[in-house]
């Protein structure tokens, strides 16, 4: 099996896991899932380091459309926490 | 083209998932289903990235060029009757380029010539007149300028180096395993596709796994190398370095 299919494999048994989690524990917040689903990617597109460097850059550039979005939903939640709503 | 399947894979699940994700969370309300659209969408980008970083060239190609290397070369050797195992060089001894050498005496002591070997297809590498080799380029020499920086001297390094090269770049093997010990390097390949023959051209200058390991161990090592041994079975390559002095 080529390291792109490992790594695709990887990056759905862990959103399948999460998202189950998640469900079973009665979650229902989605920005909760957007997050752990985002930390996830990042944690394994971290852990595949040895891919090749054009593959690396895509996924990079991929990582900070994400963490950007991620950083919105923070953003969003600190301005909820501090306002008191 | 082996980036279709995925660009394919990616555009299918980007679709499904901005389709489902609004269905999901407004008509039936439900989270968790909303979720599962999301890591779609995610998954489906990811896979659109993979697709164009796949390579321009089919293995096909890739192939026919590798073994068209190899046989002009495996006939210059076999023509000219070589039988010794190449030595590895770091690419500080060939001016850049790391090469291998094949001795055309049989094997001895060797003294190093102190200057760079030159970069010639014939070349003496000793102190002796006797002491007379062929420099060729091997698929080792090539993927060294594919490493970002040069890795150091410990098997740690040697096997992130190559662990890159192989898993990473090449896509050839699944692991690599790197022990260094007293002027050797024991190195295992797991779920290597490219297997040892019993052939001519690999018997001199190893397998084009075995060779880019021994390309990286001696550029790390900054030592010339030997392929002392290499045995191949059911995917997992076993491969015994010599550091030469």
């Amino acid at each position: 099996m080529s390291v792109y299919n490992r790594y695709i494999i990887s990056l759905v048994l862990t959103s399948c896991v999460i998202n189950t989690a998640l469900a079973f524990f009665g979650q229902n917040d989605l920005t909760l899932y957007f997050t752990l689903n985002i930390i996830a990617f990042l944690a394994i597109t971290l852990l595949y380091v040895y891919l090749n460097p054009r593959a690396r850059r895509a996924l990079n550039t991929i990582g900070v459309v994400f963490f950007a979005g991620f950083m919105v939903v923070v953003v969003l939640k600190i301005t909820e926490i501090l306002s008191g709503k | 083209m082996r980036s279709r399947p995925y660009k394919l894979f990616g555009i299918a699940l980007c679709a499904a998932g901005a389709i489902f994700t609004p269905i999901s969370y407004f008509v039936i309300a439900s989270v968790p289903l909303a979720a599962v659209g999301l890591s779609a969408i995610i998954i489906g980008f990811t896979c659109i990235a993979l697709a164009n970083t796949r390579p321009y060239l089919s293995p096909e190609a890739c192939q026919l060029m590798l073994r068209t290397g190899m046989e002009n070369t495996a006939a210059l050797i076999e023509e000219l009757g070589l039988r010794n195992r190449a030595i590895y060089l770091p690419s500080k001894t060939r001016g850049g380029r790391p090469q291998a050498l094949i001795p055309l005496a049989e094997d001895r002591q060797i003294q190093w010539v102190k200057e760079n070997i030159p970069g010639r297809l014939i070349v003496r590498y000793g102190r002796d007149a006797d002491d007379m080799a062929i420099a060729v380029t091997t698929p080792g020499s090539i993927n060294i300028d594919m490493l970002e920086t040069k890795p150091g001297p410990t098997a740690d390094e040697i096997q992130a180096a190559a662990t890159y090269i192989l898993v990473g770049v090449l896509d050839i093997a699944r692991s690599v395993n790197v022990n260094l010990a007293d002027r050797q390097v024991g190195i295992e390949v797991n779920g290597a596709r490219l297997g040892y023959e019993d052939i001519w051209y690999y018997r001199c200058l190893g397998s084009p796994i075995a060779s880019i390991l021994a390309a990286i161990s001696s550029e790390a090592l900054g030592k010339p190398i030997r392929i002392k041994e290499e045995t191949f079975n059911k995917g997992k390559d076993h491969i015994v370095l010599e550091v030469l002095p």
